[in-house]
């Protein structure tokens, strides 16, 4: 048992809790919490995976950002409605027998596909790389990305706006 | 050893359920909840398969979903709260304006 | 040829282009009096052509082609003048002027706008007729023939207001159409089977045409429907609902004339096939006497020269199909004036009196000398009395009929004789000469219409006097026949019998007519009701076109109807059931995207 298998199977324990708090929980808040604690514990992975630079993206901007938002955006609906939002399920039985379906259908890729080769060395600078990449072949979508981003939070103000 | 399949697996158990969150969840918010799951997943998936193949564009596509999740969630609760305006409710049941 | 031409054409285009002008200047069409004199003065012009054409002697024919195709135009339209033409120019144009100059006083109540629509008609009608008349073709011919046809339903139900008018309208449209049928069939089997419309060339061709006597049998229907043979005369008298003018036109110049003028036309066809011409002689004289029996017991004025003319029309038909059509050509000439004369005369009756009804006239001489007069002169003319020109032309007729050794149809044709003295005199008795018991004060009819009553009465004695002349001198004027010697003494005195009859019965009161009913009892009873047949095409029509249209109704209601109802309520019902799937809710489509994804992931695994 190495760290690295300590580690994943912590990982993958804390991570599949709390996604599943994510979809079960009544409250929607505590939900989002969960999802905070599910972002971090996929960074976690993300570092397992020899990638501290993608963890820190992870963090800022999933549990920093989204997870803030969301927060911002149960306030605002719960300040309007005037009492706390209690998250409902509807038809948990189909909802269960059609994940499990398509779980079972990815796995069954796994299972038919010989995957398990070694792990090979990590470049010492992947960080580097990500950055040449993304200047280099990805520019342009790199820019269209910004455009993107720009145009939702555009997009996001227009919708948000009150109507008056 | 930890191999490829372990975190595919693990990535598919997540998409797995961040997909039942979103079929069952009646509040809108906990359907984006539900969505996030799933994206968080495929990232888990390119960063595997990256790790694994030695190429960097796995990462770089990593960052892309990340920014697009960004956006997407900025403007998904923007239309919630618009929503919410005007019906004076979340829940994904009673939005069935374009029934049949 | 080139500058005889356009005298022809000069009478066939004035009427054209007066209705024309009446149809598209609507203000002028609206002043009514000023359209009026529009119409009468073209009208006058191409009687002045006309006269000159007659006058001058005129015969060619000119042609030019329509409708090309391969191998050679398939139809022409152009002229056609010879003595045939040239009388029925006149007499046509003669006839409307006379007609139209009348109407202007006959119908000065009318709203203006009415009045110019009436004149436009005119012009029409008289255009149909000439182009008929002139036609050097069956297909011209048939196109003028359905002018005239139409003409005459829109003149017949000039007043379209009243229900009877209007019925009386399409009854003459439609029962002239059934004959039509016949003849368009007629004139295509013709075609077909020579490749030619025009009569010249026909003539030549006609002989090697096998199944000749049904053609022509189908040409001759065109002729029962126009000139109102048995069986289908029933229209001529609902007719008379339209203005008194008009039907003097159609029963002296128009419409009706056009059946006879086409068999005589195509006589050298007609003569090729002895069975269809003894068919048109029994039926002709068929009618005449059917006719003859029905004016006996008509009390509408109007109603009783209608069928004199369907009586008329018979010996014109049975002359026809004697043999002889130049004398029932001459007798169409005859009694388009001496009828032009009379309907007009009993327009004047009616314009003064109010009424149809003769039993509600009464001592009309007196009171209008003119009408008087000249009404007895037509009467004269028209029972068959010497020197006048009806004498001339049934002498003519009943010769011609005896010449073809057709004893039955002569034995009708001459008790048609009697029977129509005597009818006529009981008008010229009950109306004329009985007890006054005519509402209001009759008056003479103003000289507007007295001119063309003078006119008409005069050219009645003064062709008498001429056929008198000329056939003494030359023993047969215009085909008429060479007649045994005691013919004409046996039609004087049919006429003069005629003539006692109604005096003893109407006049002198020495027989009783309602005895003479009694003792005709069935035959009174069913000339009253004209022999059933007008409840018989009533009944054929309610139980067969009705019928039909009732099936159909039904077919299209249950059949039609049910078939698009049933698939409607299918799509409808799959429509139901398949908006279940659009629920509207987001979620549920997300099932939607889950179950293909399965699919696909299956697809993949299983397939691949």
């Amino acid at each position: 048992m190495t760290l690295e298998t300590v580690g994943f199977w912590v990982v993958a324990v804390v991570l599949l809790a709390s996604s599943l708090a994510v979809v079960l929980t009544p409250n929607l808040f505590h939900a989002v919490l969960y999802l905070a604690a599910a972002l971090v514990a996929t960074g976690v992975v993300f570092l397992l995976l020899d990638q501290p630079f993608l963890f820190a993206v992870q963090l800022l901007l999933y549990a920093g950002g989204v997870v803030t938002i969301v927060v911002f955006a149960i306030m605002l609906t719960e300040r309007l409605v005037g009492e706390r939002l209690v998250q409902t399920s509807r038809h948990l039985v189909n909802g269960a027998i059609v994940s499990a379906a398509v779980f079972v259908g990815i796995a069954g890729f796994l299972i038919r596909s010989p995957l398990d080769g070694a792990r090979p060395a990590q470049s010492a600078d992947v960080t580097a790389a990500i950055g040449r990449a993304l200047f280099g072949p990805f520019a342009i979508t790199l820019e269209l990305l910004g455009v993107l981003l720009v145009v939702a939070l555009l997009g996001a103000l227009h919708f948000a706006r009150s109507e008056e | 050893m930890i191999g490829l399949s372990a975190y595919l697996t693990l990535a598919a158990l997540v998409f797995s359920i961040g997909l039942f969150g979103v079929l069952t969840r009646r509040n809108a918010v906990g359907i984006l909840l539900g969505i996030e799951l799933m994206l968080n997943a495929v990232n888990i998936n390119l960063v595997a398969f990256a790790r694994f193949s030695g190429n960097v564009t796995g990462l770089v596509f990593t960052l892309f979903t990340i920014a697009i999740t960004v956006a997407e969630v900025a403007v998904g609760l923007a239309i919630v709260i618009a929503i919410f305006r005007v019906r004076r409710t979340v829940e994904a049941d009673r939005l069935d304006l374009l029934r049949g | 040829m080139a500058p005889s031409i356009g005298l022809p054409l000069a009478v066939l285009a004035l009427p054209f282009i007066a209705f024309v002008l009446l149809a598209v200047a609507a203000p002028l069409r609206r002043a009514g009096r000023a359209a009026g004199l529009v119409s009468i003065l073209t009208m006058a012009l191409a009687f002045a052509a006309a006269l000159t054409v007659w006058a001058r002697g005129l015969v060619f024919e000119a042609t030019w082609t329509w409708i090309p195709a391969d191998g050679g135009p398939i139809a022409s339209v152009g002229l056609m003048v010879d003595s045939l033409s040239q009388a029925m120019l006149v007499l046509v144009t003669l006839v409307s002027l006379l007609v139209q100059i009348y109407s202007l006083a006959y119908l000065h109540d009318e709203p203006p706008a009415s009045l110019g629509r009436y004149y436009t008609y005119q012009s029409l009608f008289a255009f149909s007729m000439l182009g008929l008349v002139l036609a050097p073709g069956f297909l011209q011919m048939f196109i003028f023939w359905e002018l005239v046809g139409l003409c005459s339903y829109l003149l017949i139900g000039y007043w379209y207001e009243r229900p009877a008018a209007a019925r009386a309208a399409v009854k003459a449209f439609w029962i002239t159409k059934l004959g039509d049928v016949g003849f368009i069939i007629g004139i295509v089997l013709l075609w077909s089977a020579t490749g030619t419309f025009e009569f010249t060339e026909l003539f030549d061709k006609a002989q090697s045409v096998s199944g000749l006597p049904l053609i022509m049998f189908l040409i001759y229907l065109g002729a029962v429907g126009k000139s109102a043979q048995f069986p289908l005369h029933v229209w001529l008298p609902d007719a008379m609902e339209g203005p008194t003018p008009v039907s003097a036109l159609i029963h002296a110049a128009t419409m009706v004339t056009a059946g006879v003028f086409m068999v005589t036309r195509a006589e050298p066809l007609f003569a090729l096939v002895p069975e269809v011409l003894t068919l048109i002689a029994w039926v002709g004289a068929f009618t005449a006497l059917l006719a003859a029996t029905m004016a006996c017991v008509e009390g509408d004025i109007k109603r009783v020269l209608a069928y004199s003319t369907v009586s008329q029309l018979g010996y014109m038909m049975a002359a026809a199909g004697a043999g002889a059509a130049q004398a029932g050509f001459l007798h169409l000439l005859t009694h388009g004036l001496f009828k032009a004369l009379l309907f007009l005369a009993a327009g004047a009756v009616i314009h003064a009196v109010g009424t149809n009804d003769v039993f509600r006239m009464g001592g009309l001489f007196r009171a209008m000398p003119h009408t008087g007069i000249v009404f007895i002169v037509g009467t004269l003319a028209l029972a068959g009395v010497p020197p006048l020109a009806g004498f001339f032309s049934k002498e003519a007729v009943l010769g011609g009929v005896w010449e073809a050794h057709l004893t039955g149809p002569f034995l009708m044709l001459a008790l048609t004789a009697l029977l129509t003295a005597f009818y006529m005199f009981r008008v010229v008795f009950i109306a004329f000469f009985g007890r006054a018991h005519a509402g209001g004060h009759p008056h003479e009819a103003p000289w507007l219409m007295r001119g063309p009553l003078w006119i008409l009465a005069l050219l009645t004695v003064l062709v008498g006097l001429r056929l008198a002349a000329g056939g003494l001198a030359a023993g047969g004027v215009e085909g008429h026949e060479e007649a045994p010697g005691w013919l004409a003494p046996l039609s004087v005195g049919l006429a003069l019998a005629g003539f006692l009859l109604a005096w003893a019965m109407y006049q002198r009161g020495v027989i009783e007519p309602a005895r003479v009913a009694t003792a005709l009892g069935p035959l009174d009873f069913m000339a009253r009701r004209r022999y059933g047949l007008d409840t018989l095409y009533a009944g054929l029509y309610r139980g067969i076109m009705l019928g039909f249209s009732r099936l159909i109704g039904w077919i299209d209601r249950y059949l039609v109807d049910g078939l698009l109802n049933v698939l409607s309520a299918l799509t409808l019902r799959a429509g139901a059931r398949l908006r279940g799937i659009q629920s509207g809710k987001a979620q549920d489509y997300v099932y939607g995207v889950a179950f293909g994804v399965l699919l696909l992931i299956v697809w993949a695994q299983l397939w691949r």
